[in-house]
Parts: C-alpha cells; structure tokens; sequence
C-alpha cells in the first residue's frame, strides 16, 4: 500500500516537473520575441464600454501607426508593438484581476491603463505589486496621484487642475460677473472630484456655492437638478461622464432651468453629447487639455495636431477628442522612454525599472502637447506639461474661450433661456 | 418637487406594470425586464432613423413587434420552468437573467457603445401652471402610464380572457383541469408583458439616453415597485409607482441625491419585513 503510495507520488512529481520544465521552456521561447508586447486593461463591457472604446481608440492609433513606420527605432533596429487586451468590464475588481492575468501569463512589458478612474485605482496596487510600468490615458481622478504609486503614470492632468480652466474663465472674463454656483455630481471617482474641483475653484475665485450634491449613477437627476433650479444659481456646474452629461441637460430643458452659465467637464468633449442633444449642447461650456483646432509641433509620430487630427478621422471616421489623444500620448511616452535607455523587447525586470526612472526624466513635445510627469508632490506622476483649456459650444463647434490667452473666440455669456434660443 | 415625484412615479407604473402582470400570472421574475425596455427604445430609435416621423407614432407598432417577440421566447421560458425541474422559479429566474446578457451583449455587438438619443415632438417642452414648470414628455409618460394600467386592469376584470388570466394566476392547476390552456394563457400574458415594456423604452429613451446597458436600473426599479405593490397585484403598481416616485423625488431635494438608493431599500426591506404581501397586502 506504502509503496503504491510512493509510485503515484513519484508519477505525480514527474508530472509535475515535465510541466514545469515545459513552461520554463514557452517561457524562454517567449523571451526570444523581437517585438513589445503591451498590455491594455480598458472596460470593453459593461457600463463604461464607450470610455473604454475611447481610449482603445487612442491606445490602436499609437500602434498601428508605430507599426505602420516599421516599429520603435531602438539602437538602429526597429521593433513593432503588439497590444493585448483585457476587459475589466467596467468594474476595479475585474481590472485587478485583469492586469494580474496580463501580466503573469501574457507576460507584457508594461501596461496601457483603463479609461475610468475606479479601474485604474484597483490595477495601479497591481502593477505596483509586479513592479510593472503601467501609463492610464484616460484616468484623471487626483486620487490615484495623491497615493504616490512608483510605477503608474498618466498623461491627462488630474481633474482638480483641469476643472479649474473654466471656472476661471467665467469669474474672471465674462461680464458681467456671476457670482453663485450650484454644483451636481454623480457618485464615481472622476465625477465626484470634477465637482469637487468645481466647488474648490468657485471658493478660491469667490463665487458662492448655493447647492452642492452627488448622486448614484444611473438614478433620475431630476429631483437633484429641481433643487438646484430652487436656488436660482448663475453657473450650473455638471461633474459626471457622457450619459449623464446629456441626461443632466434634458432634465434642465425639460425644467426650464435657466442659469447663465451650463459647465460640463468630460462629457461634452464627446461627439455623442453633440449628436445627443443637437441644438441644445450650444453655449454648454468644458474643460480640456486638448482639441484637434491646437497648433502643437512634434518630431515623435504625428508630426502636428492636425496630422494626428487628420489620420484618427480617416481612421475611425470621428473627430478625435482629448481622451483619445491622451491614450496615444501615454503609448508614445512608452516609446520615447524605451528610446532613452535603449530597451530591447522582451524588457528584464532591470529594465522595467530603468523604464520608470525614463519616464520620471521624460521632457517630450508632442502632437498632444508637452508631456512631462511630476515627480513630486499631489500629482506625483501625473502630467504636468499641460494647461487647461475652456471650452464652449458655438455653432456646433467646441471653441477655445479661455481662461486669458487661450481665448480664440470670445465666450457668449449669459446663456439665453431655453425659449429664447 | 411633489409633481417631480409624480413624474417619475409615472415612469416607474410604467415599467413596474407588465413586470407584475408576468410575475403574478406566471411565476416567472424576469431579470430581463429592463432589456425589454433597452430593446424597445432602440427599436424606436432604429424606427425613427428609417422611417422618420415622431418616435410616438411607433408606440403601437413596437407594442405589436415586443408582444410578437414575447410570444415567440415564450414556449422556451416554458420549457424552462416546466417539467421535471426542481425549482421551476428559480429556473425560470435563470432563464431570464440569460436571455439579459444575451440581449445585453447582442445589443452592443449590433449598435454599438454609442450614447443614442430619439427626439419626439414633447421633447423639451413644458406645461405651465403658474409657478410651476411641468415637462411635457414627463407629463404624457406619466399618463401612459396610469392609462396602460386601467386598460390592463380592465382586460382583467371585465373581458372573459382576463378572468381565464386571473384564475390562472390564482390556481393554475385549477384552471388546467377546467380545460384552460395554461402555456397559450402563459404566453399571452408574457407577450403583453413585452409589448407594455418594450413600449416603454420608447418614452424612456426619448427622456434620458439609449445605449446597450441602460436595461440594469429599471430592473431595479420593476424589483421595487413589485415589492411595494405585492408581488402580483396589477392595481398596486399605480400607488407603490407614486410612492417610490415622490420618496425618490422628497430624499432627494430634503436629505441629498446621495441617500436615494438607500432609502428605497430601507422602505423595500420594511415592507419585506413587516407586510410580505405589499402595502395593500394583497400580493402573493
């Protein structure tokens, strides 16, 4: 019986070590691969699938166009890139488990990030843990710079800097000036921030915050936006993503809400917001680091903006807008930080180190703008190169209103009533 | 704020009214309430895409598509929670949580993540009475609402077919001894059910926004206004619509946008713990 007992234990020892051996053998085959494998954690279902679509979008025109030139020049030899997805379906528990499979069995280089800030939050610890270089083009939640994570980057500014331009521009460029301000914010790490954002910027600029709420996802804003109409504020300031961006402004046409100003921050950027609501997204007002109208110069794969503008719509048939540009800003980071310390694919743990320390030296113009991460301080790797911009809808158009000089156009304030238009 | 929460009780009738019917008559709590009504309103959209018009016109016409659908799942629903299954509520609570995903998932392969919206001619306009502003969309899904309840109620209790309906409900063993036809009653029931929902999703993508997942919240909301109303009792869907509407309307101007989701479970708890059978007490 002993002895049974041995052999089915040697049997499955030897089994055991057969596996073993042939993975470290796939292992070393993988090793000899002349090309980067990246990996891409974005939410391809379930509620966020139109952000995560947004920065595949972003993160696809970095390689195909990459590709298209032969692939990263890396010391006189050209490397193409190769991007593995993973659905985080929308959820941060799904994106942890996500970047854990692409990075223990994919075995990918370094990480492209998700479009929402909940994912991004949960794979950021992950990363972390497999000491993975891992850059989000999208996520712009201040939270995930205050935690100081070594390895995740992102090429989008936070939302409390950013919601800062718009804000701005009205306190102190339209006449004449408003003076309150009711904000509405839905329940999720992005949204939640750009309406705190709002209320920091108000308070700081001296505008008085009448009504101040957040609200679940997905529930009626109705109520909300009724109690905010009560308090007759001149600035109605929206912190939310693109569904509940058109929702908010039906409701507030349905109320009759009529406040001077409209402010969005995300949402109106998207051309869903302008084919939602036609008509009615004109004198909405936004923020964003980026629009195709910009005039940035490069040397690194998109020559100007309007190059990079240009072949994303021959491409997808869509305007870009700032997510996308920052999702192949975050891949060209990559790139240019593989350049510096001459990395070779598949990248040691050595080198996945080498890489962050790159990427905390990279000072890059690109069709996008300057990326430059902070390497200190609340924004601790987060973009630091880039200035907010505030946006309006003007014939159908996003045009620049500021804040100071980046006015292009003058802002058109107050915002007529809804009979009016 | 008392008219707000009249509006969206309006809406919560409407959605909450076919789910009812199909959980009191069959048994069958259907996770995909709220696909039927995604599916309507991209129906709608898909209407108004081709054909144009306002997406109104297509009320009746995506009632008769739904109820042609509901009544084409229905023998595998069927099959599913009949037989020698041991727990056919549970199957058909299976059953149904697939037929979302699917319905779910097929929508995204086949329109896409796009945010879509459809425009009717109510859209934006407003009645008003005095100081008060009351949107018109609203207003008419608020009265569609109260309408396809008595039109329901009144098929179920003054035609020969709604009292088959109700005995089936009642005791369906019962009724299949006295030569009723349970499984064509059945499927009757559950293509009302999909046409009333699928409907719906008509008026409620012209009030908020269309897109593949927006089935989730008013499944959510059919769980509660059933619960409230007791679990099968049509008439109760009105009052227990109204109440979860102004509660959702009250919380949210009083306490804060943010405690709306808590106090509806409270309330679906309390009534869960203390009155079983609904508010009126006259559920199953």
């Amino acid at each position: 019986m002993k002895k049974r007992m041995l052999q089915k234990m040697a049997v499955f020892g030897l089994i055991t070590l057969m596996v073993g051996v042939m993975n470290l053998h796939s292992a070393q085959a993988q090793e000899k691969r002349d090309f980067f494998k990246v990996g891409v954690v974005t939410s391809l279902s379930g509620e966020l699938v139109f952000g995560g679509t947004v920065t595949k979008r972003g993160y696809d025109m970095w390689a195909d166009t990459v590709n298209q030139q032969g692939g990263i020049e890396i010391a006189g030899k050209k490397y193409k890139v190769t991007l593995v997805y993973a659905d985080d379906q929308s959820t941060p528990a799904t994106a942890a488990v996500a970047g854990e499979r692409l990075i223990t069995q994919e075995k990918v280089d370094f990480i492209l990030g998700p479009y929402a800030s909940g994912p991004t939050l949960a794979l950021a610890p992950i990363t972390e843990k497999y000491k993975m270089p891992h850059i989000t083009g999208s996520a712009e939640s201040p939270l995930i710079w205050k935690r100081k994570f070594k390895y995740t980057f992102g090429t989008i500014p936070s939302v409390n800097l950013t919601a800062q331009g718009i804000i701005q521009t009205l306190a102190q460029d339209v006449s004449p000036k408003p003076k309150t301000i009711g904000i509405l914010g839905i329940d999720d790490p992005f949204s939640k921030f750009t309406a705190e954002a709002f209320k920091a910027a108000s308070e700081k600029l001296g505008l008085k915050v009448l009504k101040y709420e957040i609200v679940p996802e997905g529930s009626d804003y109705t109520p909300a936006i009724t109690s905010i109409k009560a308090v007759n504020p001149d600035i109605f300031a929206m912190g939310n993503h693109e569904k509940a961006a058109i929702e908010m402004m039906k409701i507030a046409k349905e109320l009759r809400f009529n406040p001077k100003a409209f402010v969005q921050h995300y949402g109106m950027t998207t051309p869903d917001f302008r084919k939602g609501l036609g008509k009615d997204c004109e004198y909405v007002f936004g923020n964003a680091v980026w629009t195709p109208n910009m005039k940035h110069q490069s040397t690194i794969l998109f020559k100007t903006t309007k190059e990079y503008a240009d072949a994303f719509v021959a491409k997808f048939k869509t305007d870009p807008d700032y997510t996308e540009a920052g999702s192949t800003a975050a891949g060209i980071a990559f790139q240019e930080a593989l350049r510096m310390i001459k990395a070779t694919p598949p990248l040691t743990d050595a080198q996945k180190d080498a890489l962050i320390g790159a990427l905390e030296k990279l000072n890059i113009m690109t069709f996008y703008g300057q990326i430059k991460f902070a390497t200190e301080g609340d924004s601790y790797h987060c973009n630091a190169g880039l200035q907010p911009v505030a946006l309006q809808y003007q014939g159908g158009k996003t045009v620049e209103v500021g804040p100071g000089k980046l006015r292009t156009v003058a802002p058109k304030y107050p915002t007529p009533s809804w009979d009016k238009r | 704020m008392l008219i707000d929460g009249l509006l969206i009780g309006g809406l919560i009738i409407v959605v909450g009214i076919g789910f009812s019917l199909c959980f009191g008559v069959m048994h069958i709590v259907d996770f995909a309430v709220g696909e039927w009504v995604m599916l309507g309103a991209y129906t709608g959209f898909i209407l108004v895409r081709y054909f144009g018009h306002d997406p109104m016109i297509y009320l009746p016409i995506v009632f008769l598509i739904f109820c042609a659908l509901g009544w084409a799942i229905y023998p595998l629903i069927y099959r599913a929670v009949s037989g020698k299954r041991h727990n056919p509520v549970l199957m058909g609570l299976v059953f149904t949580f697939g037929l979302s995903i699917l319905a779910k998932g097929g929508a995204l392969s086949v329109w896409g993540y796009h945010i879509q919206s459809i425009t009717t001619w109510l859209s934006g306009k407003s009645l008003a009475l005095g100081p008060l502003t009351i949107p018109a969309l609203r207003f008419s899904g608020f009265l569609f609402g109260i309408l396809i309840t008595l039109l329901l109620m009144l098929f179920l209790y003054k035609t020969r077919l709604g009292i088959t309906i109700r005995a089936t409900a009642q005791d369906r063993e019962m009724a299949n001894l006295l030569g009723t036809d349970v499984r064509k009653v059945g499927a009757l029931v559950y293509s009302l059910y999909a046409g009333v929902t699928g409907m719906s999703g008509i008026l409620i993508g012209a009030l908020f926004s269309i897109h593949a997942a927006m089935g989730v919240k008013y499944c959510t909301m059919a769980f509660f206004v059933v619960v409230l109303a007791g679990m099968g009792y049509v008439p109760g869907v009105i009052i227990a619509g109204l109440i979860l509407g102004l509660l959702q309307s009250f919380v949210g101007v009083y306490i804060g946008g943010r405690y709306n989701l808590l106090a509806l479970f409270m309330v679906m708890y309390g009534v869960l713990l203390i009155t079983p059978k609904g508010i009126l007490r006259r559920g199953i």
